[in-house]
């Protein structure tokens, strides 16, 4: 094929109608393409900031409904062992104070004297060192405006 | 044709493209406008709201861990104005759940105050009651046809916390109470108040619920874990109160102390309060002092005060223990004729003597010899006039009169070595013997053993206020006062344990004059003498058996140590004393 007939057909497909039409159709359809896809990151983003803040809200009313049930409980526990409660248990069921003469030592080798309980070990992580990342509580127009101040700040 | 409609195409799209551009120009021009940025800062205002996250208050152990006060649940029941169906059946159930007066309840919710959307029924409900209501109302719902709204609909429950001492009254002037305010008052509640409140976090919150923040971590109160023993609390506040009953005294006092470390295991007194029913104070109690008078009720202690006044006299080398004196029966000081308590002469004593058979010429004779500002500065040294600065609230000083003050006179001298003229309270007069129990170190009284926050336990150490006497002076007047007790064949004696200790029996003033049928009985004691582990105090206000501390304080003080050496699991000397050996 020489170059004339080349430049023929270049030509004769440039000058085709529909290939103009196709070209803005093709453009529009990206642009349209384009924001739909920056519609649904934006959605898909704030939808997983939603369900992140509902489960923080769920946690956090369930971590103080336990923290109240096990104080509740703890109360309740204390309650059923308080010292007249026991003293009351110990009586019914045939015990009786011990007097003075009537206990007997033994000397055990290796026993060291109780000391008070030690009611806590090792500490709580410092769970306030962490922070929620930006993309958790930003929106896409939050991001775009830090972006442009970030942008206008590197110019200045 | 097909030209002109390009053209239309052409204006129809420039027409589009226009309006299209007037409305994107519009957009900007009114987001960027004065009135736009009111509208923000307006919506900002409504974006965030400031809440205040409230710690749980800190618990309260005692030393082997059993809870002296924690925190439960309780309802406040309300009536959303709103949503309500039927007031009179909810009056109905919440006066019968609740025991209230149904007009009241009926009143409240017919009518309520302007603008109000809300109205708070109870408060502090108990939680089975108001989970019985919540029962009754769900089981009402249920019942009602489909779409239907239930009979009991508005009735709204709200659970808080409150706090809770499940022990009741058992250690309730060491304890303290919190209102419902929140606030702590008297002894450990108030003292600690705010370790145990923790700190409250203000956070900003976001009100959309579709944007994540982040919680505030807010730690909880400060848990503090006492020094009292539960179980030695419980047995002193049964021997007082059967005490008071034999002994028909008033009121009393009984305080244990480690004299080591001034651990106090225990502090019983009378009355005492169920720390739940916190709002009976004002029946119970006719003035502040009377909550904890081991340590806000001075009082002239009497001849427990002898110990004190001997072992300056050992200290400052005016006499030995074998040093004798001619007792006579009576002294004259400072114009004044003291007498000893049966106004009999006791003839040639020895210092020991004069402990046993508490000698008020004795003492006398001692605190001339000494001079005031020997004698003063060892009773200031033992911290008369002092706090003592025991971690409970609420803590008086009592007074010492010294010269120079306005009100004081030469007689007193002879009369403050005996323990008359001066006041001060149970736990002073424990901490000034602590120096003779302690081989010479005077301890500080703590209720507090540790505290333990965000995770972290700290042991509180023992602390000590001086040494007033020497060592040497310290063991000796122990001994003293254990031959003194044995001598005499003393009620405190405790079977198969040595112990030191004093009885005290002090005339109450009373119009300015003392009447000698009313007294203040006292005793002071520690064991075992060689190793001391636990040192009491006992006082009984008024006692109507008989006036003496030897027949009331005493044996009181002898059932007390004998209960206290088995819940503490010390020995008898015999054995502690082969164990050591090996």
């Amino acid at each position: 094929m020489n170059i004339q007939n080349v430049e023929y057909l270049k030509h004769a497909y440039k000058i085709a109608p529909w290939r103009v039409q196709r070209q803005w159709l093709g453009n529009a359809l990206l642009v349209v393409v384009a924001l739909a896809m920056v519609a649904t990151l934006y959605l898909d983003v704030t939808s997983q900031a939603a369900i992140a803040g509902r489960e923080i809200q769920d946690l956090t009313a369930s971590i103080s409904d336990s923290q109240q049930v096990s104080a509740d409980l703890q109360t309740q526990l204390a309650s059923l062992t308080s010292a007249r409660v026991m003293e009351q248990r110990a009586l019914d069921i045939g015990f009786r104070p011990m007097e003075s003469g009537e206990a007997e030592y033994l000397a055990v080798p290796g026993y060291s004297v109780l000391e008070p309980d030690i009611l806590s070990s090792a500490p709580i992580l410092q769970l306030s060192t962490l922070t929620i990342p930006p993309e958790y509580n930003e929106s896409l127009l939050d991001w775009m405006d830090k972006k442009i101040a970030n942008s206008a700040r590197r110019v200045q | 044709m097909r030209q002109q409609y390009a053209r239309r195409t052409q204006v129809l799209t420039s027409v589009m493209g226009f309006i299209a551009l007037a409305i994107i120009v519009q957009m900007t021009r009114i987001q960027n406008s004065a009135e736009a940025a009111i509208f923000r800062q307006q919506a900002s205002n409504y974006a965030y709201e400031l809440h205040t996250f409230y710690p749980d208050r800190g618990e309260i152990y005692d030393r082997n861990g059993h809870l002296f006060a924690g925190n439960k649940s309780v309802y406040e029941v309300g009536v959303d104005l709103n949503i309500v169906k039927d007031p009179q059946a909810i009056a109905s159930a919440v006066s019968v759940g609740l025991d209230m007066d149904y007009s009241q309840v009926l009143g409240d919710i017919l009518d309520p105050a302007d603008n109000v959307s809300y109205v708070v029924l109870a408060d502090f409900v108990e939680a089975q009651k108001a989970l019985d209501l919540q029962d009754l109302k769900n089981a009402l719902q249920e019942q009602s046809e489909a779409g239907v709204l239930g009979g009991l609909t508005g009735l709204e429950f709200k659970s808080h916390p409150q706090r809770s001492y499940p022990e009741n009254s058992l250690g309730s002037n060491i304890i303290g109470f919190v209102s419902r305010e929140g606030r702590g008052y008297f002894g450990i509640e108030e003292k600690y108040d705010t370790l145990l409140a923790g700190n409250p976090v203000q956070a900003l919150v976001p009100t959309d619920p579709n944007k994540a923040f982040e919680i505030p971590r807010v730690l909880n109160g400060t848990t503090l874990v006492l020094t009292i023993n539960r179980d030695l609390q419980a047995s002193a506040e049964k021997i007082l109160d059967e005490s008071l009953s034999t002994y028909g005294a008033d009121g009393g006092s009984i305080v244990i102390m480690d004299p080591r470390n001034g651990e106090l295991l225990a502090m019983a007194v009378t009355p005492r309060m169920d720390l739940n029913q916190f709002w009976n104070y004002g029946t119970i109690y006719d003035k502040a002092s009377q909550f904890n008078s081991a340590i806000s009720m001075p009082y002239e202690p009497g001849s427990v005060t002898k110990i004190l006044t001997m072992a300056a006299a050992l200290d400052s080398g005016s006499v030995s223990p074998g040093t004798t004196y001619l007792d006579t029966g009576s002294i004259l000081v400072g114009g004044a004729i003291i007498q000893n308590w049966n106004q009999e002469p006791w003839g040639v004593q020895d210092m020991t003597g004069c402990l046993q058979h508490s000698l008020n010429v004795c003492m006398a004779t001692l605190s001339m010899q000494m001079g005031a500002e020997t004698f003063y500065g060892y009773m200031d040294n033992f911290g008369f006039g002092h706090l003592t600065g025991v971690d409970l609230a609420g803590e008086s000083a009592g007074r010492l009169k010294i010269p120079g003050d306005a009100d004081w006179y030469p007689v007193d001298l002879g009369t403050n070595a005996f323990g008359q003229g001066v006041t001060a309270t149970p736990i002073q007069i424990m901490m000034a013997a602590s120096s003779i129990a302690n081989h010479g170190r005077t301890v500080t009284p703590h209720a507090l053993y540790a505290m333990v926050r965000d995770g972290r336990q700290y042991d509180v150490p023992a602390q000590f206020a001086g040494s007033p006497i020497s060592e040497k002076t310290a063991d000796t007047l122990s001994g003293m006062l254990a031959v003194s007790l044995e001598s005499e064949g003393s009620l405190a004696l405790v079977p198969g344990y040595r112990v030191a200790g004093k009885t005290g029996t002090a005339q109450i003033p009373v119009n300015g004059f003392y009447d000698s049928t009313q007294t203040n009985a006292s005793f002071i004691g520690w064991g075992p003498v060689d190793d001391p582990q636990f040192m009491i105090y006992v006082w009984l206000e008024r006692p109507s058996a008989s006036i003496w501390g030897s027949e009331t304080a005493a044996p009181v003080f002898g059932e007390m140590a004998a209960k206290t050496v088995i819940l503490l699991d010390i020995p008898p000397d015999s054995i502690r004393q082969q164990l050591v050996a090996k």
